[in-house]
């Protein structure tokens, strides 16, 4: 018999209560914090390079009311989509056909394997010469550093479809189209909704690099205005609303992929 | 009328990082008439799967050909109907559309092909179960699913490969009944590949006996029991005298692979 008893007992994959996961989760937030206020409250950091948490909220609040930082959220978040959709419209076709067929991943697979290692934020001086300061560039950001991972993730999901299911489709008398359409498709699509979510996170990495550099709206431009100010407290509540941002829409993706696709928890 | 004719077709799978070329099938015939319920026998590796897989458009022959009705096989095609020992459900598809599917792919709108499906899950024992999905589903009740879906389609002829063979003994035999039941109901041309030899006679009119290494026809063996079967037979002295002679052919078959293994 195994006794399970004692709950601090660990054993290899052993799961969790849905209660227990909440509990350890923040409790890791609150050891953070903890350590955060230790450090700043006890004097260990100056005040110029760390605000206190305290400190932090003050000049959250701050930002939110009387600066108009909720419109700079607003500005990042449209570019994310935006420049993320973008990306996604194109990427995705392009990876299906290329997982389908092979003679178009040979073509292709070669020059987006080169193209995904070319860092998105090396593009931003050649990007604002190209398409100056405005939106665009900062969408073009956001798909460059996108696209390529999109097409080649999606090229390998769709190329391990399960070649009996392509097999028993065919016996059925599916033609060359009814395969892609209802059979590579439906089985990739729980997997490229995956993929999505996950670049989706990336993507907002890429969205402050632009907007640290010649922009005059969004959070990363908030974040280089504080730094000019030695405001840390602001800076440190800029990434905290990101990381928030990022936590919120990762749950939001997963629970419509939950939705989406019910057959994979059933 | 229903004939399907192997005509000296043989597989050789080509040489592979310096191993020499395998010769999985010799050059074989057989032809398989109207309502036929034809079973093959063999051990592993006699290449009873690659014949199927031939038959079915799945595999092409390195030599001779296949004719449906006079019409040469050269891909897989809705009026060959498949079943395989994997499950090959579609995971996204509920039971009723898994079955609709072939008619889906066809164009008939989806009253009537709910109509089709339903009748079949109905004959397979599977009312209630119609929006299931595949994952919910057990072992036999997937190939109980997977045998209607190739049904609904029509087929001029159903190709099994081992479609029971993952399943346990007691679900095989509820199976076996269940299949031959639907043949006898509706007389359907049937080739069963299998490597139970029990199966092979309760199921076949014919069972065909194939050796291993190279796969080749060994010997052909007409069942002369009487339809509608039921699971008693396979106590009669006549099923075990076939099951015998089968055991002896079967058995130096085993012997010759296990001496090259």
């Amino acid at each position: 018999m195994i006794d399970h008893s004692d709950h601090l007992s660990m054993r290899p994959l052993d799961s969790v209560t849905s209660k227990q996961r909440v509990a350890y989760g923040l409790a890791f937030f609150i050891l953070f914090v903890a350590l955060w206020s230790w450090a700043t409250f006890g004097g260990h950091v100056s005040k110029t390079f760390l605000a206190n948490p305290l400190t932090m909220v003050q000049e959250g609040y701050d930002l939110l009311v009387k600066q108009g930082f909720v419109f700079d959220i607003g500005m990042t978040i449209w570019r994310v989509v935006g420049g993320f959709a973008l990306a996604a419209i194109i990427a995705v076709p392009l990876g299906v056909l290329m997982g389908a067929y092979k003679p178009i991943e040979a073509f292709l697979e070669p020059f987006v394997s080169f193209a995904r290692y070319l860092p998105a934020s090396a593009f931003i001086p050649l990007l604002i010469l190209w398409a100056g300061i405005g939106e665009l560039q900062k969408l073009l950001v956001i798909f460059i550093g996108s696209v390529f991972q999109v097409i080649l993730m999606v090229a390998v999901t769709v190329g391990a479809t399960r070649r009996d299911l392509v097999e028993a489709a065919y016996t059925l008398g599916a033609s060359d189209r009814g395969i892609i359409r209802r059979v590579l498709l439906p089985s990739s699509a729980p997997e490229i909704a995956e993929i999505l979510r996950l670049v989706l996170g990336w993507a907002w990495t890429y969205v402050i690099v632009a907007e640290l550099i010649g922009s005059s709206s969004g959070i990363g431009h908030m974040i280089t205005d504080s730094q000019a100010l030695l405001n840390t407290g602001q800076i440190i509540f800029g990434i905290i609303v990101i990381g928030l941002i990022g936590l919120l829409s990762d749950f939001m993706f997963k629970a419509f992929n939950a939705w989406l696709f019910p057959w994979r928890l059933a | 009328m229903t004939v399907l004719r192997i005509e000296q077709v043989s597989r050789t799978f080509p040489a592979r990082h310096g191993n020499a070329p395998t010769r999985a099938l010799e050059p074989t015939d057989l032809t398989i008439g109207n309502n036929d319920f034809v079973t093959i026998l063999g051990p592993s590796g006699c290449g009873k799967s690659t014949l199927l897989r031939i038959v079915a458009g799945l595999d092409r022959p390195t030599s001779g050909r296949v004719t449906l009705d006079g019409r040469e096989v050269t891909g897989p095609g809705a009026d060959r109907g498949m079943v395989f020992q994997s499950y090959t459900l579609f995971p996204w598809l509920t039971v009723r559309e898994n079955i609709a599917f072939g008619l889906r792919e066809r164009g008939v709108p989806e009253a009537e092909r709910n109509k089709v499906a339903d009748a079949f899950i109905r004959q397979v024992g599977l009312a209630g179960f119609e929006n299931h999905w595949p994952k919910q589903l057990s072992g036999g009740m997937q190939q109980r699913t997977a045998i209607a879906r190739a049904l609904a389609n029509d087929p001029k002829i159903l190709l099994l490969d081992e479609p029971f063979g993952a399943l346990d003994n007691q679900t095989r035999a509820l199976m076996q009944e269940m299949l031959l039941g639907i043949w006898e109901r509706d007389q359907k041309t049937v080739l069963f590949v299998t490597h139970d030899i029990e199966e092979a006679i309760f199921l076949g009119s014919r069972v065909i006996v194939m050796s291993a290494r190279p796969g080749r026809i060994k010997a052909e063996i007409a069942v002369d029991l009487p339809h509608p079967r039921s699971y008693k037979i396979k106590t009669t002295p006549e099923f075990v005298q076939l099951k015998e002679r089968l055991v002896e052919e079967i058995r130096t078959e085993a012997l010759k692979v296990a001496e090259h293994a």
